[in-house]
């Protein structure tokens, strides 16, 4: 049971528990009803059967006693009901109503008890449907009377009963199915909402909260849930503001530092080795000051988007922007946009700005240089595409390139920080984009940033 | 004579190395450690430029700026641990010119100081006679009147007081009149700045202008926004 739960999941568990619940309650009436209404109707049926043999035997003694008359004339005078058929035992001699009955073996089971005197009622299913035989003894005329009745509207009876109720069971049977479903949704219901927020949560909106609820089975799912989230909050803030305040009081040191370095390297007066140290020196300490102000970027950028001011800008002006802001030839940007149609989008500029750099730096440094930018229109969005000549990142870093100090291949002196693409993961999904890595066709990887159109009038 | 440079700054190993790298560019450097003592130096006519962080002990930088922006006129740039929006708007509403945030390398401070350094007349160098430097803005009540050669603005026989930027701004939107230049344009223009700059500074310099120049601040005529676009300056 467990393991097909497993397989089938909890939904369809309580569906075919309470189907299985409503077959086997309706099965059980459905049999009691059938087999206490088959009695009573068969008893009612003997009662019939005999009365009427009752009445049949002392008509078939009394014409036997009058005038000796002979058994088949007397059998002739009778005229039974449809379905019914007549036997007389007598002197060790059949006679019959009918010819299409053989009298011995439909009476079979009722000769022993008429034998010893008695009435005898039995049944026999020599005929089709079964019939009720009645044996009743004549002792004075010495013979024994014998009546084969068809029960034809009985068995059309049981067997229109039989199916009445089939069809009961089964359809409370679905209908248990159905509560079940019901049942089963209405319980489940809380944990889609469960769903949703923890979805959410991992997503990164740490607001959600799940509604308070009066149940009191579901107030603790959610007072624990929600505490949970409270705990997840507290300690991702106190991450970032250990982080925020480390970064902040490094600030005014390394400031003084790359102060003080550039003094020492405008220096004319130094020897060739202490110049070699200082340029070692001045070069790692840019890359310090790189990785510093990028941390407290990434800050700005977790703590909130209060600091964003998004203004809407042409994609085509702000990829033309970023590349002259870098010193690139703004002639690497390929638009195939519809040029009458320019499209727009929201952003806060220098952030966005700063994203697409840091993709163009990063395709300089580890791609083997920018190749081009492409602009595509996707629907309600634009693709712009960052293509580089390098050797591509392996399928198997794609996604890790975008984490915090995630690498791909060894340390040069003075490269990034290792949170250029994180800054531009962030910055793009702040904005309601997605930024993803892939391969170019021609070779070499293509960064992809998604961000989404403004539709307005004055667009 | 030098270009005398009050760094305010309370951390003494940041002033002391400022002091001896911009000394090494040839500025005459007056170090103030806190408020107080910047007060005192900026009531001592001379002084041209000004550093100044905003988080110091005792009297803060938004606090000096405010008082030391009626004693002159001279640039101010922000050096700054906070980037908050919140704390760069204050800074430029108080009066600051530009700002610069830490960590920073001092070319960056250097490239600021020099681009404020620069005369508001060195805008209108060339061949220009006098006439043609004196400029009506706005020929309604009480004329305003721009004349760059003399560095002077008047509504009616009123002298109207403008900070060396504000001069130098005013300048390059006049060099424009009737057409609109962008955030970006008057950043490069006037600031020096690429397209990193912070456009907010621009933004704070027109807001602190048509405090000074337009009759009624909130539905400037002469200075006027052009949505989505820019700035333009409207001679009337």
């Amino acid at each position: 049971m467990t393991r097909w739960r497993k397989v089938h999941g909890l939904r369809s568990s309580v569906t075919v528990a309470f189907a299985l619940g409503a077959l086997a309650l309706s099965a059980a009436l459905a049999l009691g009803t059938y087999f206490s209404a088959r009695h009573y109707l068969v008893e009612q049926r003997e009662r019939t059967a005999m009365r009427q043999a009752f009445t049949d035997a002392a008509f078939v003694r009394d014409n036997l006693l009058t005038s000796g008359a002979q058994v088949s004339d007397v059998l002739g005078s009778i005229s039974p009901p449809a379905g019914t058929v007549i036997f007389v035992h007598r002197d060790g001699r059949w006679y019959s109503s009918s010819l299409d009955l053989p009298g011995p073996e439909a009476t079979s089971g009722v000769q022993p008890v008429v034998a010893t005197g008695a009435a005898g009622v039995g049944w026999t299913s020599v005929t089709e449907p079964g019939a009720v035989v009645v044996g009743v003894p004549l002792p004075a005329v010495d013979a024994e009377y014998y009546e084969v009745a068809v029960a034809e509207e009985l068995d059309r009876t049981l067997s229109t009963l039989g199916i009445a109720l089939a069809i009961c069971a089964a359809v409370t049977t679905l209908g248990g199915a159905m509560v079940g479903r019901a049942a089963s949704r209405r319980v489940l219901a809380p944990l889609a909402d469960v769903t949703t927020a923890a979805v959410k949560v991992s997503a990164g909106d740490l607001d959600t909260r799940l509604d308070r609820t009066e149940d009191p089975d579901l107030a603790a799912l959610v007072g624990a849930f929600n505490n949970m989230v409270d705990a997840l909050h507290e300690r991702i803030q106190q991450d970032a503001r250990f982080a925020a305040d480390v970064s902040h009081e490094l600030r005014t040191p390394v400031t003084t530092l790359t102060t003080s370095l550039s003094l020492l390297q405008g220096s004319t007066d130094l020897s060739p080795e202490v110049a070699r140290a200082v340029e070692l020196m001045a070069v790692e300490l840019a890359r310090f000051r790189r990785a510093l102000e990028d941390l407290l970027q990434l800050g700005r950028l977790d703590a909130d988007v209060h600091d964003a001011q998004p203004a809407e800008i042409g994609v085509r002006d702000l990829v033309r922007q970023a590349l002259l802001a870098g010193g690139r030839a703004p002639a690497l940007l390929v638009a195939e946009c519809d040029p009458l149609r320019e499209a727009h989008v929201t952003v806060d500029r220098p952030q966005m700005l700063r994203a697409l750099t840091n993709l163009f730096d990063n395709a300089d440094t580890h791609g083997g240089g920018l190749v081009g930018v492409r602009l595509k229109p996707r629907g309600t969005f634009v693709d712009i595409h960052v293509e580089d000549g390098g050797p591509g990142v392996p399928a198997e870093d794609r996604e890790r390139i975008f984490e915090r100090f995630a690498r791909a291949g060894g340390r040069k002196l003075g490269t990034g920080s290792g949170l250029g693409l994180s800054i531009v993961a962030r910055t793009v999904h702040n904005h309601g984009g997605s930024v993803w890595c892939t391969t170019r066709p021609g070779g070499g990887a293509t960064f992809v940033l998604r961000l989404p159109l403004v539709h307005g009038d004055d667009a | 004579m030098a270009t005398r440079l009050l760094v305010l700054e309370d951390d003494d190993g940041l002033r002391t190395s400022l002091r001896l790298v911009l000394e090494n560019e040839g500025y005459d450097v007056v170090e103030a450690a806190d408020a107080e003592v910047a007060l005192e130096a900026v009531d001592q006519p001379g002084v041209d430029l000004m550093l100044v962080d905003l988080m110091l002990n005792g009297m803060d930088g938004f606090s000096f700026i405010r008082r030391a922006r009626p004693q002159t006129d001279a640039p101010i740039v922000v050096v700054s641990a906070r980037d908050g929006v919140q704390d760069i708007v204050a800074a430029l509403e108080a009066g600051a010119d530009d700002y610069v945030t830490k960590p920073f390398v001092v070319e960056e401070v250097q490239a600021r100081l020099r681009a404020l350094l620069r005369r508001p007349a060195m805008v209108s160098e060339g061949t220009r006679s006098r006439e043609d430097d004196v400029f009506v803005l706005d020929s309604g009540n009480g004329p305003l009147v721009f004349d760059r050669g003399a560095a002077i603005l008047t509504r009616g026989s009123r002298e109207l007081h403008l900070t060396n930027t504000e001069f130098r701004l005013l300048g390059v939107l006049v060099d424009h009149a009737g057409r609109v230049l962008s955030r970006s344009a008057l950043l490069e223009h006037v600031w020096d700045r690429g397209f990193f700059g912070d456009e907010r500074i621009v933004d704070v310099h027109v807001r602190r202008l048509r405090r000074k120049i337009e009759m009624d601040p909130g539905t400037p005529s002469v200075l006027v926004t052009v949505r989505g676009l820019g700035y333009r300056l409207d001679v009337r």
